[in-house]
């Protein structure tokens, strides 16, 4: 593995209790690296749902997410390794997995989240997105990136890469400061 | 000015008496009513909406429904409601009150003021949200806090309660306007029947919700105060607690979904966990009692007309990643941890009496949100049901046999709703069902309820801007089909500014008080005539003691719509053969058109004329004690 801890140099000064937060999250994404399995995520979501997700039918807005559908034996192996890497932090933190998508360099996805609902990055219902350019950053150099834009929110972002030492995907290790218990429960 | 005959065959219909013509009224103050049915704007009309013919955009037709005199009938346990509306053509000051001649026996009145949103949809005036108000009422034209330029009139909503005890005679009323030394009224005679609308109703009307965090949002003068504390204050849980008794008074439920699509849990909707595997264990209920302690006991429901009584269905916090990790999903570490926390969830409930609830097992996430890989809601792909069938088998585990508590396995079907009767019987025994797709399967819920399941289907409330009326629908059909309840999908979001730029209300049917200085929710016109449907077809589905219900339902559709029961079903399409992930959306559209067309364009007199149905029918009844 080429990882490397990357002090990102576009983020804000950290407070003592971020730069903890973050050197643990570091930790997680390091080991993430290692431990996600980049064949396994790309089987997770069907060639047909990714095919339905850049339909549009102005008679039929949902055709994209009534179409979406996984293989559920990748999905939850990849799910229970990012839940038993999140137990690695020592407060509530999520390992979100995301990859890029064949033909669309500008977007992003996000292809399971966890528990604490927690993402800098995911705005609520989206299929996909615009290519994060930290993303974008950590899928070209193989580094991890930290990343805390938003304020009181930490996520270290890091590659996976498949047998053919490919990066095809990476993880967000995120927490926040002051955890939210009521966001996202809808 | 005179009423047309689109008018008067409306107010006729509403059973409000044409008055003498209104022009011979003073014309710089008046006090007018309308039916429940006909919207007021702020000045001085009807809203285009909700008048009657094609001749909308008529002038003049946007005085038609006024009426200075008020005969009103209804039966005893029920609200009779209408529009008074305070027209002056100058500003100024005025007074509003309502007293009645004599005896008032056991009637009441609840008078609201209506807020007219500007909505942006159609940048109109609409008067939806309803301020509760004390009599007599002291304000001014134009209404200071609504800040309408150049408004003329102000709608104020009247319900009249009539207790089930209240003696069935005739009563008198005067709802008086004063202003700038003019005076204004209305008469009002209310006759009220003898017959009284049973407590329970043929359909539950369902109002979900989700999750607690938009209580902090809509009630910044309690959550600013509190900080921190809010979500574990009194005064949070005396909110939740308000909802559930809104909709209660209106002969409706409310449910709050307390978790969300990749498995997070409001601490308040879940008692709190500790250990893992065989040590897993619920470690303090106290959040979980506070909250829905009154409410399975029914003592938040203490002070309403409709008395104590325990929620009927209620969410369980249960889901992919709760009471059990999903990190053992398949393992024996999951059956563990859910079957041992389900069964202290049971010994719990049954403690503490709370035994007259359906605590429903229910999945709500989708795959698109990325939490889980499998679909709890609507489920379109049939290999998703093997899911059920396992929570199905660990829920089973989990109870003791003839436990008194009930606990129900919900599932919203849509797609392979069809399949999922036959594959998930036995196993899910409560179904809320796509609208659009049991429109084909009118054997459905009946076969359902034969075997004990619960049948509902979802819907949503209709927009402001569309005709008043609109929201008698659902009910109705409801009914029609024989179905046990209906949700609408959310109906506490009213948008970041509903007073001033409203989205026009369609996951709203209760808005904030806090801008009224009010701890908790407050009405809608759409929510009144909702409640108003509901207890008029409770009264006409108990006659089918000497009607055969089919005859009921008959004339209702031919009152309401000009329609057969036939007509408010679908043929099954072709395509229904085929397997679900095949179907399109723009299909299922069409396929539920037939049936649905004829609920398009609902006329403002439609359920006024089932209403008079209802009456003439009450009237006919012995008197009961």
């Amino acid at each position: 593995m080429k990882a490397l801890l990357v002090t990102a140099a576009f983020i804000v000064p950290l407070a003592a209790a971020e730069k903890d937060m973050a050197r643990a999250l570091d930790e997680v994404a390091r080991t993430a690296t290692v431990m996600v399995d980049g064949d396994a995520c790309q089987r997770i979501v069907t060639p047909r749902a990714l095919d339905y997700m850049f339909k549009k039918d102005p008679n039929d807005p949902w055709v994209d997410g009534d179409n979406y559908e996984v293989n559920d034996h990748a999905f939850i192996a990849v799910k229970k390794t990012l839940i038993r890497l999140s137990r690695l932090a020592p407060f509530p933190c999520d390992v979100n997995l995301w990859m890029p998508i064949a033909g669309h360099p500008d977007k992003i996805r996000i292809v399971i989240r966890n528990v604490n609902e927690m993402s800098q990055f995911w705005p609520w219902g989206k299929l996909y997105q615009d290519m994060i350019p930290q993303m974008k950053q950590v899928l070209e150099t193989g580094r991890r990136i930290t990343v805390t834009e938003k304020p009181g929110w930490v996520s270290v972002l890091a590659p996976v890469h498949d047998s053919l030492d490919g990066t095809v995907a990476l993880v967000e290790v995120v927490s926040q400061t002051r955890l939210d218990t009521h966001e996202n429960v809808k | 000015m005179n009423l047309s005959t689109n008018g008067r065959v409306l107010v006729i219909a509403l059973g409000l008496a044409v008055g003498v013509p209104l022009a011979a009224q003073n014309a710089g103050v008046q006090l007018l009513a309308t039916p429940e049915y006909l919207r007021p704007d702020p000045f001085g009309g009807i809203v285009a909406a909700d008048r009657a013919g094609p001749d909308k955009s008529e002038p003049d037709k946007a005085t038609t429904g006024f009426s200075n005199k008020l005969r009103l009938e209804g039966a005893r346990g029920s609200y009779v409601s209408f529009h008074l509306v305070v027209k002056m053509s100058q500003p100024g000051a005025y007074t509003l009150s309502l007293s009645f001649d004599r005896d008032k026996g056991k009637l009441q009145a609840d008078l609201f003021r209506e807020w007219f949103h500007f909505t942006d949809l159609d940048k109109q005036f609409y008067p939806d949200a309803l301020i509760p108000i004390m009599l007599p009422y002291h304000s001014r034209l134009p209404e200071p806090d609504n800040r309408i330029p150049a408004q003329t009139a102000q709608a104020f909503w009247v319900d009249l309660w009539i207790a089930p005890d209240a003696q069935p005679k005739t009563y008198a009323a005067q709802a008086i306007l004063e202003a700038g030394g003019q005076r204004s009224a209305v008469p009002i005679e209310l006759k009220v029947l003898p017959a009284v609308v049973p407590n329970d109703d043929v359909l539950l009307m369902d109002h979900n919700s989700y999750g607690t965090s938009w209580l902090a949002d809509d009630y910044p003068s309690i959550s600013g105060k509190l900080g921190a504390e809010f979500f574990q204050s009194d005064e949070f849980f005396r909110l939740i607690h308000a909802y559930h008794r809104i909709f209660y008074e209106h002969r409706g439920i409310f449910h709050q979904l307390g978790y969300g699509h990749a498995g997070k849990v409001g601490p308040e909707f879940a008692p709190a966990l500790a250990g893992s595997g065989p040590t897993r264990h619920i470690d303090d209920w106290s959040l979980y009692d506070r909250h829905y302690g009154p409410l399975l006991d029914g003592s938040a429901f203490a002070g309403t007309r409709r008395g104590v009584q325990p929620i009927p269905f209620v969410y369980l916090p249960v889901n992919p990643e709760w009471p059990a990790s999903f990190l053992n999903w398949g393992e024996p570490g999951y059956e563990t941890e859910f079957v041992n926390v389900l069964a202290e969830m049971e010994r719990h409930f049954r403690e503490k009496g709370w035994t007259h609830t359906r605590f429903e097992l229910f999945f709500n996430h989708k795959k698109r949100y990325m939490g889980f890989p499998w679909d709890g809601d609507e489920v379109r792909f049939p290999a998703d049901n093997r899911y059920f069938l396992e929570y199905g088998r660990l829920l089973k585990k989990a109870m003791p046999p003839g436990t008194p508590v009930k606990i129900v396995f919900r599932a919203d079907a849509s797609w392979d709703m069809e399949q999922q009767f036959k594959d998930l019987a036995g196993v899910v025994n409560m179904w809320v069902a796509s609208r659009d797709i049991l429109s084909w399967l009118p054997r459905a819920p009946a076969m359902l309820r034969q075997r004990g399941d619960v049948i509902w289907f979802y819907s949503g409330p209709p927009v402001v801007t569309q005709p008043a009326s609109t929201i008698t629908q659902f009910p109705l059909e409801g009914w029609m089909w024989g179905v046990g309840g209906f949700v609408d999908w959310l109906t506490v979001s009213a948008g970041s500014d509903p007073w001033f730029h409203f989205d026009g209300g369609g996951t709203a049917l209760v808005y904030s008080g806090d801008r009224f200085g009010i701890a908790g929710p407050i009405p809608s016109v759409r929510l009144k005539i909702q409640r108003n449907t509901v207890q008029e077809l409770a009264l006409l589905a108990s006659f089918s003691n000497r009607k055969p219900a089919d005859e009921l339902k008959k004339e209702a559709a031919r009152l309401y719509n000009d329609t057969a029961p036939a007509d408010w079903w679908n043929p099954r399409p072709a395509f229904a053969g085929e397997p679900p992930s095949n179907w399109s959306g723009t299909a299922l559209d069409a396929a539920s058109k037939p049936a649905m067309s004829h609920l398009e364009h609902i006329d403002p007199a439609a359920w006024a004329r089932v209403r008079r149905y209802v009456m003439r029918l009450a009237a006919e009844e012995p008197a009961q004690k």
